[in-house]
């Protein structure tokens, strides 16, 4: 945990923009590395090293399907990351409303 | 690449204020959700008004029909313009919104063959019905009908029930339509419909502003 209590995981600009992002997909998608990557406006290399932390805490999880020839990765919020989100909203509304 | 003040420091390694963080997350929350949604307010009310305005424009040409003789030549391609204009509008905005997203959100080959069906069967009983002189199959709502409950069933199988409750909801305007007569139908429809989608986009900003 950070300092002021927040997971030190998503408490990143970047990965907080990730899982924000995957939180509004409902329950049951994914969405392709391509769109995210579009939708955040990182390189790809970049949202790679973030979703790949966030892979490892077990928040996101990601999946490579192959479509004739095309690669095509896909990724979403796991529920250990839909939980792990709304603690650190939840910590953050707490910190905000005690300043 | 984000544009929030501070955040380079704090992606490397340095503190994010968490009022940043705060901003940041309902920002990308909203966006987020405002660019996968695909039947955004500003469709819905579009379409609403559409509705509106194209089946309007026939009941105030066959209200004053007697015998009711149905939509003129004049009405036909209004009629089609709006079927036409409605149907790219919602696939071209729902495609764009869906882009990249797989899973339960996308309907699948069972579920787009029963609403093809549906309509379909609303297209045939209406003729079958005009044919046997019974005067239903004349009301524009008539066809709502079994659409409408085709769009409540499959709704409810995916637990979706504010799709269930639309899906209802346009066939009860299309039972309602019966009791207008056939020139009134048009107005019913019109109207009925046009709440509905107006309904469903207030739902909507609301749910995105959340």
């Amino acid at each position: 945990m950070t300092d002021d209590g927040l997971d030190p995981l998503i408490h990143v600009p970047t990965r907080l923009k990730i899982v924000a992002t995957l939180a509004a997909l409902p329950e049951g998608d994914v969405l392709s590395f391509t769109r995210l990557q579009d939708m955040i406006g990182l390189t790809p290399g970049n949202l790679i090293i973030h979703l790949r932390k966030l892979e490892e805490a077990d928040y996101i999880s990601s999946e490579k399907t192959r479509n004739g020839t095309v690669s095509i990765t896909t990724v979403a919020l796991t529920g250990h990351g839909r939980t792990a989100l709304d603690t650190y909203t939840r910590a953050l509304r707490d910190l905000l409303g005690g300043l | 690449m984000s544009t929030t003040p501070g955040a380079s420091s704090a992606e490397n390694g340095g503190s994010f204020d968490p009022r940043q963080a705060a901003a940041l997350l309902d920002q990308t929350t909203q966006q987020a959700r405002r660019r996968l949604a695909p039947s955004p307010p500003w469709v819905l009310a579009t379409r609403a008004v559409m509705v509106l305005a194209a089946l309007g424009a026939i009941w105030v040409s066959v209200r004053g029909q007697h015998p009711y003789r149905g939509p003129t030549a004049a009405d036909i391609p209004v009629l089609i313009a709006f079927i036409v204009i409605n149907f790219a509008l919602t696939v071209t905005v729902r495609q764009r919104a869906m882009a990249g997203v797989r899973g339960r959100s996308r309907f699948n080959s069972v579920e787009i063959t029963i609403l093809v069906l549906a309509w379909v069967a609303a297209a045939v009983l209406m003729a079958a019905l005009s044919a046997a002189g019974v005067r239903y199959g004349w009301y524009p709502t008539t066809v709502l009908i079994i659409p409408g409950l085709a769009w409540a069933g499959i709704t409810a199988a995916r637990a979706d029930w504010r799709g269930c409750a639309v899906g209802v909801t346009v066939a009860v305007i299309g039972v309602a339509g019966l009791f207008a007569g056939p020139a009134g139908s048009w107005a019913v429809a019109g109207v009925g419909l046009c709440a509905l989608m107006l309904a469903e986009a207030a739902a909507t900003a609301r749910q995105q502003r959340a």
